[in-house]
Formats: structure tokens, sequence, C-alpha cells
């Protein structure tokens, strides 16, 4: 299985694991677009509508939408239903508030390789937030795509 | 490298306590996620509490002090709750339901005692309980330069934008802990260099009325490169305050924007060389008439149909549109079985008591409620509704996420003409 290795700022220490959840759009920190007890995507138009955080590296561009995001994340986290980590494109304000608040692993600002464009799906992803290293390994379904 | 005074490093050590030590704990935490080099003095802050429904992950009769140390102190050690920093003005956001009239929204007592207990709680700890989202109405506006922490996404924008304050689109853990200490990281838009425009956007289309101004920032954000400082430039009227709180509100939903210059009009834009710092932008973007098409068949249902919900006030809404409200309302009476909702901050509800726009408002079978909003309220109160209007580009795409009704959007008129027919005409 092929695997690329890229390199962003290691924002929160630690390491985690898990599948990339990709959001070219990021996800919207309006009240309702990720459920607050099942960590569920329910916002309208999101290419991941209807898909669980648990578990999973989210890779965003950044954050967008209302300043309850972080909120949104956090309440998901106390029901039992968080992420393993963070990857953003650009660490921004209301991203970095989930991932301090959160206190999980993150990697951010990324100057080489947008993570965007070399994450899919599905792909594995292993993060450290202490070096700032992400290794891929790309989902063999999403290589042939 | 994180550089800390003598006096934040007398509340990280918790020489001032175990409220200001946590707090201080995670603003070393959230200045080193963002790569902060030091902190800034905070004199204003708007903070997202009370029963919001982001704390639906605690059961019913779970203790306040417990949950207001896991979760905005990120402690997991019970905190005795402590006071607001006295430098900081504090003051709540949107509230989860108004405060006197839940059972006119569908909403529980037990569940409107919740959220009085728990803003009873934030008022010990100096938190004055305001309940807006728009609170320059009432005074709460941090001036030039001035650092300031606001959980409304769309108060950020215009404290930013057109106070020329400075102050990021953080989250209500950071407003927290910010108002507590005194201090939040210095970064981002609290640093002048990194509020210069990069990105040139030139509005080639007509823009007037205040839902015009609506849509127009909803198809800026859509539209604009992620991370990017925006400078609007166009052949536009001069926005006044109500417009520009529309377009604030859009900006933040359809993108993460946090200050956006208007070239004439913005105090840090008054010629577009001051806007970018006399650097060439690193993007350009054109606004045509077909973007406002196309996002408005984003934020509008097609068609006409049956509607009975209404709302309007999002943002909450100014003493001068309550004036306009009762004067195209008054005589009018809403359709049985449809409900109209008006939302302001009792601070100007109480001025819209004294100008008799509230009974002319209600008289028509309309409520003027305050502090909250549909959206905040989420589904318990909005749940039954079979066809809805919303007046505020961000209700309308917000309450998308929570309903699988037709969703419609109109200005004030047209909501208030809606609620009367109890059916929402398209115009051609």
């Amino acid at each position: 299985m092929q695997k690329i290795i890229i390199k962003g700022r290691g924002a929160l220490e630690g390491t985690a694991s898990g599948p990339a959840i990709v959001f070219p759009d990021s996800i919207a920190g309006n009240s309702g677009a990720l459920g607050d007890i099942d960590g569920v995507v329910y916002e309208k138009g999101n290419i991941n509508f209807g898909v669980s955080i648990k578990n999973a590296i989210l890779v965003v561009p950044c954050a967008k939408g209302s300043n309850g995001f972080s909120a949104h994340f956090k309440g998901a986290l106390i029901a039992g239903v968080k992420p393993a980590g963070w990857i953003s494109t650009k660490i921004d304000a209301r991203l970095g508030v989930a991932i301090a608040s959160m206190n999980i692993p993150a990697v951010v600002d990324f100057t080489e390789i947008d993570p965007i464009k070399v994450i899919s799906t599905g792909d594995w992803v292993e993060i450290n937030g202490t070096t700032g290293e992400v290794v891929v390994t790309k989902n063999d379904q999403t290589v042939r795509e | 490298m994180l550089k800390l005074t003598d006096y934040e490093k007398a509340m990280l050590e918790g020489r001032m306590g175990k409220f200001k030590q946590k707090a201080m704990e995670f603003n070393v935490r959230y200045a080193k996620v963002l790569g902060a080099e030091e902190f800034c003095e905070v004199s204003r802050a708007t903070l997202f509490i009370g029963a919001q429904h982001y704390l639906d992950c605690y059961k019913h009769g779970e203790d306040y002090k417990r949950i207001f140390s896991e979760f905005y102190l990120c402690s997991n050690e019970e905190i005795e709750l402590g006071e607001m920093a006295p430098e900081c003005k504090v003051q709540t956001c949107a509230a989860s339901c108004d405060m006197w009239n839940c059972h006119k929204t569908h909403l529980s007592k037990e569940y409107s005692d919740k959220n009085k207990a728990y803003t009873e709680a934030a008022r010990k700890m100096g938190v004055k309980i305001v309940e807006s989202c728009t609170p320059y109405y009432v005074g709460w506006i941090p001036l030039m330069g001035e650092h300031f922490l606001s959980t409304e996404s769309s108060n950020v924008v215009i404290s930013n934008s057109l106070f020329g304050a400075y102050g990021n689109s953080d989250g209500v853990e950071a407003a927290v802990c910010a108002a507590i200490t005194g201090r939040t990281p210095k970064w981002g838009m609290h640093i002048k260099e990194n509020r210069y425009a990069d990105c040139l956007v030139n509005v080639k289309c007509e823009v007037e009325s205040v839902a015009e101004w609506d849509i127009l920032g909803y198809t800026i954000g859509r539209k604009l490169p992620k991370n990017v400082v925006p400078a609007v430039i166009g052949d536009f009227k001069r926005p006044e305050i109500n417009r520009m709180r529309q377009f604030a509100s859009s900006i933040s939903v359809s993108s993460a924007t946090e200050l956006c210059h208007i070239v004439g009009i913005t105090p840090e834009a008054q010629t577009l060389e001051m806007a970018t710092g006399g650097k060439p932008c690193r993007h350009e973007v054109e606004i045509t008439k077909d973007d406002i098409a196309e996002s408005f068949s984003k934020i509008c249902d097609a068609g006409s149909g049956p509607v009975d919900y209404i709302s309007i006030g999002c943002p909450h809404l100014a003493l001068d549109e309550l004036k306009e409200i009762s004067e195209y309302i008054k005589g009018k009476k809403i359709k049985d079985g449809t409900e109209l909702l008006v939302w302001t901050d009792y601070a100007t509800k109480a001025m819209a008591d004294v100008n008799h726009y509230t009974k002319d408002i209600e008289d028509s079978g309309a409520f003027l409620l305050t502090g909250s909003c549909p959206v905040v309220m989420r589904e318990d109160s909005h749940k039954h509704a079979t066809g809805m209007v919303m007046n505020g580009v961000k209700q309308a795409v917000g309450i998308r996420n929570q309903t699988k009704a037709p969703v419609y959007f109109g200005d004030i008129r047209r909501c208030i003409d809606a609620a009367v027919k109890g059916r929402w005409e398209e115009i051609e």
C-alpha cells in the first residue's frame, strides 16, 4: 500500500491514528451542524453528511461558521464520540479552541503540501502532534479512484 | 516560545486561586496550539453560556459547578466558581430560550428553569445577563484597537470591521477563560500586521436592501479562498449598521472570515491602499448577479407553499426595525395555526414597550421575544413546523440542519405577508 509522509506544525502533542475523514469545505460550527451527542455530521450539503466523527482523524482546511464550533465538538467528546485527532491546512481561532479544549493531537499549518489534496477519506492516517509528522497509508480503493 | 508576564505567571501557578489557574492553563494550551508568543489584555467579552444545547451531553440534574469546570475550564477537577476579571466587561450572548416566554416557543418550564439556574450562576461570577447577539445596540462596543472576545461570529466581524477593534472568532471555552483571566493569546486579528487585506472582492451587482446585503455576505463567504482577509469594493450606497449586521452574520456562515474591510466605509479601509497596507492582493474575487442567484437558490426553497412557522430577527433586531414591523403589521392578523416570532434583546424590547411597538406587533397574534432564536432553541421549539420562512440568511441556512420542512427566505415585509396568509408566495 502506498505511503505518503507530509509535515506540518505539531499543534498539540501526542500521537493518534485512525481513518481519515476529509472535509474540503470544513464543518459548520452552527448549532445542529454536528450532533452534540452522537457526533454525526448533519450539515446540509456537507460532503460527509450522516458520517460519525468518532475515532477518525478529521482533515479540514480551517474551521467555518459559528463561533460555537468548538463547543459542539467538546459536547461530542464528553458524550464519548470524540475524533482521534485533527489535521488542518492552516490553524485558525475557532479550530484552535476546539483542539485545545478537546486536548487531542493535532498537526496544522502545512506550508509545502496541502493535506486536503493528498489525503482521501478512508486513508489510514498516523499523526504526531509533537513532531508535526503525518503518515498517510492510502486506501487501495481511493488510489484506484 | 510563549512569554508570560509576572501577573500571568501568578495566575498560572495558582497564586490567584484555582479558578484563574485553570483558566490560565487553558489559555496557555490554546496559545501553544495557535503558535502565539504572548498574551494581550482583554477588556470586553460576550459569552454563549446558559443551558445551551452543546451541554446536552450532561444528564439532567448534573451539578453546574462540575459542568463549568469540565466544559469551560477543561478541568477534570471540580473547581469552586470564582469571579470574572474586573477589568473585562463580560455579558451573555444569545440565550437558549426567552427568559420569560419559553411556553410561547414550545419549550418546557423545566428547561427554562435550568437555563435560569445556569445564567444565575454566571451572574454571580460577574457576567451581566444581556442575552443579545447584537450587543452593540445596547452599548457593548469595543473601540479601535481594543482587544475583545465574542462568541457571536457576526459580532466578531462587526467589531473588527466596523469598530476597528481586535478580536478572533475563538469559541466559548476561550471566551470564558479570557473573561476570567483578562488575557487571550495575542495572535491573528489581535496583531495589526495580520489585519491587512489580501483578497480583493469586486462587487459587480446591485446591492441596496438589508436582504441584499445579507445575501451578498453569504455569497462573498462562499466564493472567498480559505484563510484570507477580504477588502470589498463596488458601486454601492453606503450601508448603515443594520445592513452591515446582516452582511457580517451571513459571511460568517459560509466562511471563517473575522474581518472584512469595505473600502471607503470601514475605518481601516478608508482607501484600498490603507486596507492592503500598500501590498498587492494575492487573490481577487468577482461577485456577479449570477453568483447572487446561485446563493439565493441555496438559501430559499423554490416555489410557493403553505407555511406555519415564521421568524424575524437573526441577528437580533434594532429598535428602528421594531418600529418598521409595528407600522407594517398594525391592523393585520396572523393566520390561525401560524406562528410569527420577532426577536430582539430585552433592553430593546423595553424600549419597544414604551413606544407601543410591542402592542402593535402582538395585537396581530405575533410574539415579540427576547434573547434567543429558533436555531439556538433547537428542534424542540420548531419540530412541529411544516413550512418555514426565515428572515436572516444565517437562520435560513442554519435551520436546514434541524428540519425537513421547506425553508423560505424573505425580508421583514415578506415574512409578515407569509404569516398573515399562512403561505409563501414565490416572486417570478
